[in-house]
């Protein structure tokens, strides 16, 4: 555990010295769109004890973002994984739909801001755009994922008699479940980049990237800057867990070697 | 679920070919319930081929092979199969890996676990069992393979040159105690090895395969009794045998 205490130790130093820096920029620079540290844990303080202009406090604005991004995420890792799934194993059906599939993979999720303005409204405007920020990392890497099975398990698989089920449980997800986690994460990145970008087009009165346009309007600098930290203080820490999932599931990657 | 006594007895009369090459033609042997065989032929003889054909993975092109009478099939027949390479899952210990055979049978909880502590008693891997393949040797990991290929308690044993990997004194720890483990259980089994010394020292009879269009060139029985004496005169004798055939056979 010696080594674990020394990577928190250095981390804590790293992030020291990043205020340090900061603080001594802001005192060099003295301006006030240029805020010290402490301006931004006041105006945190004021945000979480007494809410914002709107009335909204802190936390229905996180919330309201978070709840848009496990619902839009949601239904990306439930569509992409199944539909990765069955195209990994049946590349013909991948092969014959590709002019179809992959144009979409370009379109940035951004993009669609416009028509989702048209088409949707409340959560479910927010669910499909990170829907489709987090569909195709999650997409691609379980349909590259599935081409890493090793012929030779499946071989074991089959000589024993097991059906095509007990291979798609046991054997393909086994390989694939490691390809799956990491285009989550990367799915995971893209929502949030998504889920931002979405609430600042407006139409809302919470989330965060509301909150910070609000506070942009009135020129208060460390009000906006609590809400780009929250924003990757909540993505960091999904991502802890999903790096959490990682290390219980495979187990097997992580010991330590003899 | 299975005869305390395998039934096995393999018939073969099949010809393979893929598009124009010609890999096995008008291939005939017949192996006897409980007997341990043992294939030998130079390179790119096509063993895979028969590998697949006799477990039931391959069609083959024209003829049959059969197991009891009725074409080789994975979900009907009790087979299993210890591969050249290693074929254990990263994702699974020791034991799971031993149990996966026994769990695709759909063995119930507690068989599986007495069978799978007792095989892996056998193949001496007792205080791995919640290790995972890449914390082990690849020895080990062999060893891991063949429990689960015994642990089925299959009729039909099939092993695809089981021990090349292995050092020498694994190798002879090893086939003693498949041959130990064979004694034990009574079960048909179909080894290939390109090892003319331990063909003879495991078979009771070794077949001979041409090269590619592959026939049998020769049937020879061991009549040694086991533990067999590599250095002793019969053995030689035997062997230098095998040796010209498998010479002539190229």
């Amino acid at each position: 555990m010696g080594a674990g205490v020394r990577i928190i130790a250095w981390n804590a130093l790293s992030l020291v010295t990043a205020l340090i820096v900061w603080q001594l920029a802001s005192q060099a620079v003295a301006s006030p769109f240029f805020p010290a540290p402490m301006q931004i844990v006041d105006a945190f303080v004021q945000l979480a004890t007494r809410g914002d202009t709107t009335g909204h406090s802190l936390w229905e604005h996180s919330w309201a973002s978070i709840e848009r991004v496990l619902v839009g995420f949601g239904l990306g890792v439930v569509f992409a994984v199944p539909l990765g799934l069955l195209m990994g194993l049946y590349p013909k059906l991948y092969a014959g739909t590709r002019a179809v599939i992959e144009p979409f993979r370009f379109i940035p999720p951004i993009a669609w801001i416009p028509l989702a303005i048209i088409f949707f409204s409340g959560l479910s405007r927010f669910a499909f755009l990170i829907f489709l920020g987090a569909f195709f990392p999650i997409f691609t890497s379980t349909l590259v994922g599935v081409a890493r099975v090793e012929p030779i398990h499946r071989k074991v698989g089959i000589v024993h008699g097991a059906s095509k089920l007990w291979i798609l449980r046991h054997v393909v997800i086994p390989t694939v479940m490691p390809d799956i986690m990491a285009g989550m994460r990367v799915g995971l990145g893209t929502a949030w980049l998504t889920i931002v970008a979405a609430e600042l087009a407006g139409g809302i009165s919470t989330g965060l990237g509301r909150m910070m346009t609000n506070y942009a309007e009135l020129i208060m600098v460390p009000h906006v800057i609590v809400g780009m930290l929250l924003i990757g203080l909540i993505g960091f820490l999904m991502n802890e867990v999903l790096l959490l999932v990682e290390r219980h599931l495979f187990r097997w990657r992580w010991q330590v070697s003899l | 679920m299975h005869a305390p006594v395998s039934l096995a007895k393999v018939d073969v009369d099949a010809s393979h070919r893929y598009g124009p090459l010609i890999v096995h033609d008008g291939l005939k042997f017949s192996v006897a319930a409980n007997e341990f065989i043992c294939i030998c032929g130079p390179s790119g003889c096509g063993k895979t081929t028969l590998l697949d054909m006799l477990a039931g993975i391959l069609v083959p092109s024209t003829g049959h092979v059969h197991i009891d009478g009725t074409p080789a099939n994975p979900k009907k027949h009790s087979i299993s199969f210890v591969f050249q390479e290693p074929s254990t899952f990263p994702w699974l210990t020791v034991s799971e890996n031993v149990a996966t055979g026994l769990n695709i049978k759909g063995a119930p909880a507690d068989q599986v676990r007495s069978k799978v502590a007792n095989i892996i008693e056998i193949v001496g891997l007792k205080g791995f069992e919640d290790y995972y393949p890449h914390q082990i040797s690849g020895g080990m990991k062999q060893r891991v393979a063949i429990a689960r290929a015994f642990a089925t308690e299959a009729d039909l044993i099939l092993m695809d040159e089981p021990f090349v990997s292995l050092d020498q004194p694994t190798r002879e720890h090893m086939q003693r105690e498949v041959l130990d483990i064979w004694r034990h259980m009574k079960r048909t089994v179909i080894f290939v090895t390109h090892n003319l010394e331990e063909a003879v020292y495991l078979a009771d009879r070794v077949l001979i395969l041409s090269a590619k269009p592959a026939r049998i060139v020769a049937q020879l029985p061991i009549p040694l009794q086991h533990p067999r004496d590599p250095l002793s005169a019969e053995f030689t004798e035997i062997r230098s045998k095998c040796v010209q055939w498998l010479h002539d056979a190229h």
